[in-house]
């Protein structure tokens, strides 16, 4: 068997024409070593080994010019404690690891290494709750993503996060099978009967409500759509969250029932001993454990690295998407999606998205792997978005974009969920390869990797005063009048507005700065708030909200960060450039 | 509680127009922030108040003339009030520190100002880092707040604030590597590009723009391009520059989200509602005044313009408007749009006319006619787009036009 695969994986590389490769196989996972030229072979081949049907993991080794090492940063012995289980990561994944094993008598530590959770790919995506039908079948992801959907509902109420069932058609236009050079009437007839037929079935197969309806079904629900439309699916239960909220709310709820979130602390090495975790090593001290969950997303790769339990490499996968005004937040009323085939490296999937805040978002791209290393946004993606959705909704107003950024996907080669305890280091658990739909699966996620630290053999009993609410926190635009009033009359800080655009109150920045996991900069007070998500971007707000952070932290305003420790808003006081700044107050 | 007029924003259009209505009837102004003078306090440099006091003034000076006009008038001042909604009614809800107010006022007048577009706006690509802040942001900051936003600025755009801004940046020993327009064009007054770039060495780079944003935490650095006439970049221009903030000065944007809210037409030239000579919107009883209504160049004509609206917003709070039939105003040649945009009453003495141009132009006629017949002239040296044109004429020579008026600038020769 190994031998077949492993043969495979040799014939792939000399189809390449790479001289300078050697390939071993360990426990179903291929192991890449020497260069290539470019990394676009690096990701070529990896992808190729990943797709090898018993291929678990390839861990991809291969230099490419300008393939960047990263610098080890120093941990710190000093043993600042114990626990039972450490996660590493604060995104989503370990966020609601952390919150769901709080129900069990443990001693659980996070580690995040920046200054909040939610800060990797948790807050760049769409914010779909997918139901599952645009994953391939048969995969992991496409079984947690059914799974974790159903779950939704459950855990919003309990940590009062928005989650709407916004629904989502799935539409075929004259655009749908263009690239083929076949007749018209051909393709118009695939595209209004063959392809929502497959995709009701697949999603009868599935258990996945999905509806069928026609060209002129869809144009009077939704006027605005593209009149080269042929026909829709409707899938009624699709779902839109607020990633950062949940997690933040994940976060929130799991300390109140007893788990350390340790912020800005940075795993440098984790320490193992006759095949069993003994310790993890982070920039704030050593921690002592048996159990380590991995959830560390882009960097996942170097950690289980650290534990000598490297099995698949991360490659990331930038993904762009655009934001747009709220006037025009009523231009659809569900989310949708064009088929278009072949699936272009592109799109892959994206959308015309509603948000829980009355955005419309486009996006996201699937961009070339020469371009990922950062998550800067090109003219180029801008372009390619608003070429493609326009397709669907033609005469939308592009000019009210408010804002757009970019994500990675934390993908790996075999393009499938990594969640399975190690096989080389007993305790240790992969929590990893989460792209997409990993918002939609994280309940099912965190369901299936408590299954497997029991399997492992971590002690899990019930904590009897596990609380699975959270305070519902104050959202004054949200309220009645009456509601309002009420709240002024409690604190005064309630009825100042600070962002005009999104209406938020001095009471609510308040509130998040002192909250248990504490927005201490402005892109978390963002994040929380909606401060500075609006039309204007934060040129109202952002100095009255640094001087805010600075007012209930103490930290002098011009050391205020946007988001990470070297992120300074500011150069100092006034004058400091004269040499004179110092000398005052 | 029930108001007779409610002027929302205490900016100097909310000043003066709160000031003239409180001539007629009782006045209830509306500011969300905790002082009035809207974004004149931290405007410290002078140029204010030329044309109506006769005298150079700071922003702060030019505020405090209209803010004792209110201390001394019986004007009911409301400061840290954010208004929420506005019904078609002129229900108004307003929130502060002491609670909920529902207002029904008889007359309204919109003054809320202008917000500035941003680097969305414009599509810059590249990344996210601290270090990019809008031109009055930055104003805010260093004179307000008293922090430095950089140390080596990138300006984009060259809009009066940005220009303002760049001269503050100097003075504040920050070095400004240059500022860069898209157009072949500067966007501000030429006054401000003497005072503010020439007298202090600063570049003034036209047809450029930035392709792209480098930095991760903070801004590293920015590439710029010379564009070409279809205002595409030109790859092979492109340079890298270093530097650790980019200010934008690329355009005001007025602030007509209530106006939407309440369904008042909104022109989509000046961004701002339609309005009357009165500067009465399509709503009736709901004035618009200042950079609301179009954005301006100097605050004296904002001054002019709130005067007339709290004028007939007071008036029509006090039941005492006639209308007369309606005269639209067209923007004819070389006209992007006319301020006010129909006329409806004829019955003041004269009438304004704000206007921009399309393009610059020599030694121009503008021709206000109702198609067939002149019906007024006025030479000009030069008109720009960037710089208002401002056409005082006798309202009594606008009667028996037959309904439709139209602006154009006929120029000798075009440059």
């Amino acid at each position: 068997m190994k031998d077949m695969v492993l043969k495979k994986v040799e014939k792939i590389v000399r189809r390449h024409g790479f001289d300078d490769i050697s390939v071993s196989m360990e426990n179903g996972v291929v192991y890449f070593n020497g260069s290539v030229p470019s990394v676009e072979d690096f990701v070529q081949i990896g992808l190729a080994a990943g797709k090898i049907k018993t291929v678990r993991g390839v861990v991809n080794n291969l230099y490419y010019p300008g393939r960047k090492k990263k610098k080890k940063k120093q941990g710190m012995e000093e043993k600042i404690g114990a626990a039972d289980i450490v996660i590493v990561g604060g995104g989503i994944t370990g966020c609601f690891i952390a919150r769901e094993l709080s129900r069990y008598d443990l001693n659980i530590i996070l580690v995040e290494k920046a200054e909040d959770v939610a800060t990797g790919a948790t807050k760049a995506n769409n914010a779909m709750v997918h139901t599952g039908i645009g994953e391939y079948m048969g995969t992991l992801k496409q079984k947690l993503c059914i799974e974790g959907h159903l779950m939704y509902e459950k855990v919003a109420n309990e940590l009062h996060v928005p989650y709407k069932k916004c629904g989502m058609w799935i539409i075929t236009t004259k655009h749908t099978l263009k690239h083929y050079k076949i007749p018209s009437f051909i393709a118009d007839f695939i595209s209004k009967r063959i392809i929502p037929f497959i995709v009701l079935r697949r999603g009868k197969k599935l258990g996945i409500p999905m509806q069928s309806v026609n060209r002129r079904e869809l144009l009077e629900q939704e006027p605005n759509v593209t009149g080269k439309a042929l026909a829709a699916v409707y899938s009624p239960t699709y779902g839109v969250t607020c990633p950062y909220h949940l997690t933040v709310a994940l976060a929130e709820n799991a300390m109140e029932n007893g788990v350390k979130i340790m912020l800005n602390s940075e795993v440098t090495d984790i320490v193992t001993g006759d095949g069993i975790v003994k310790s993890v090593i982070t920039t704030k001290g050593t921690i002592d454990t048996n159990f380590v969950v991995n959830a560390a997303g882009l960097y996942a790769d170097e950690i289980a690295d650290m534990a000598g339990a490297r099995e698949y490499t991360i490659h990331p996968k930038k993904g762009s998407t655009l934001i747009f005004d709220k006037e025009y937040g009523n231009y659809i009323n569900h989310s949708m999606s064009l088929l278009k085939f072949p699936r272009t490296e592109h799109y892959k999937g994206g959308g015309i998205m509603l948000t829980v805040d009355g955005n419309i978002q486009w996006g996201p791209t699937m961009e070339s792997p020469s371009r990922m290393e950062d998550k800067s946004v090109a003219s180029d993606d801008i372009e390619q978005i608003f070429r493609h959705f326009s397709l669907l909704t033609p005469d939308f107003p592009k000019n009210v974009i408010i804002a757009y950024f970019a994500g990675l996907r934390a993908a790996t080669f075999t393009e499938d969920f990594f969640i399975r305890s190690s096989e080389r280091v007993k305790g240790f658990v992969h929590a990893a390869g989460i792209q997409s739909p990993g918002l939609a699966a994280s309940p099912a996620v965190a369901k299936m990797v408590l299954s497997i630290l029991k399997d492992e053999g971590l002690e899990m009993r019930e904590n009897k005063n596990f609380n699975p609410y959270r305070k519902k926190p104050v959202i004054f635009r949200e309220l009645s009048n009456g509601e309002k009033e009420k709240l002024i009359e409690q604190n005064p800080l309630y009825g100042k507005i600070v962002c005009r655009c999104e209406q938020v109150t001095e009471g609510e920045v308040v509130d998040v700065i002192h909250s248990p996991v504490p927005a201490l900069n402005v892109d978390a007070v963002k994040r929380r708030t909606r401060a500075g998500m609006g039309r204007c971007q934060g040129a109202f707000c952002l100095p009255r909200i640094a001087r805010i952070i600075s007012r209930e932290t103490g930290v002098p305003m011009e050391e205020i960060v946007k988001n990470s420790e070297h992120s300074n808003l500011f150069v100092g006081k006034a004058k400091c450039l004269l040499g004179e700044g110092d000398d005052e107050s | 509680m029930k108001a007779e007029v409610v002027v929302i924003g205490g900016g100097p259009a909310g000043l003066a127009a709160a000031l003239k209505a409180s001539e007629h009837a009782d006045v209830m102004l509306l500011e969300r922030e905790d002082e009035l003078g809207g974004i004149l306090p931290q405007c410290i440099h002078d140029g204010f108040g030329n044309f109506i006091f006769n005298e150079m003034m700071t922003g702060p000076e030019y505020a405090q003339h209209f803010i004792d006009g209110v201390k001394k008038s019986d004007i009911d001042v409301r400061l840290e009030t954010a208004v929420l909604e506005i019904g078609m009614d002129r229900k108004i809800v307003a929130t502060n520190p002491a609670g909920i107010m529902e207002i029904e006022a008889r007359a309204i007048v919109l003054a809320m100002g202008c917000r500035e577009r941003t680097r969305n706006q414009i599509l810059i690509p590249g990344t996210r880092p601290a270090g990019i802040y809008t031109a009055g942001t930055a104003q805010r900051l260093i004179n307000i707040e008293g922090v430095m936003p950089g140390r080596k600025i990138v300006m984009l755009g060259s809009g009066d604030v940005g220009l303002i801004m760049a001269r503050r940046f100097a003075l504040e020993g920050a070095e400004v590597e240059g500022v860069y327009e898209l157009l072949p064009k500067p966007g501000g007054l030429t006054r401000n590009i003497v005072q503010c770039l020439d007298d202090y060495d600063i570049p003034l780079h036209l047809s450029h723009t930035i392709t792209d944003i480098k930095g991760k935490e903070r801004v590293e650095g920015v590439t710029i391009a010379r564009v070409d006439e279809s205002m595409s970049p030109i790859k092979e221009t492109e340079r890298f520059i270093p530097c650790d903030c980019l200010i934008l000065a690329v355009g005001l944007i007025p602030e007509n989200e209530l106006s939407k809210q309440v369904g008042i037409a909104i022109d989509k030239r000046t961004g701002g509602p339609f309005v009357d000579e009165h500067m009465e919107t399509s709503v009736p009883g709901i004035f618009a005044c200042g950079n609301v209504a179009h954005v301006h160049d100097l605050v004296d004509d904002v001054t002019l313009a709130s005067e007339i609206a709290g004028t007939y917003a007071g008036k029509y709070a006090a039941g005492k408007i006639e209308e007369a039939g309606r005269v639209n105003i067209t923007a004819g040649k070389n006209v992007r749009y006319v301020v006010p945009q129909f006329l409806r009453g004829l019955d003041m003495d004269s009438i304004t006319f704000y206007f921009r141009v399309k393009e610059e132009s020599e030694d121009v006629n503008i021709v206000i006619s109702d198609g067939d017949r002149i019906i007024f002239e006025k030479r000009e040296m030069v008109v720009k787009p960037p710089e208002m044109v401002k056409v005082v004429m006798p309202s009594s020579l606008l009667a028996n036009t037959g309904g439709e008026v139209r602006i154009d600038v006929e120029g000798k020769y075009e440059k």
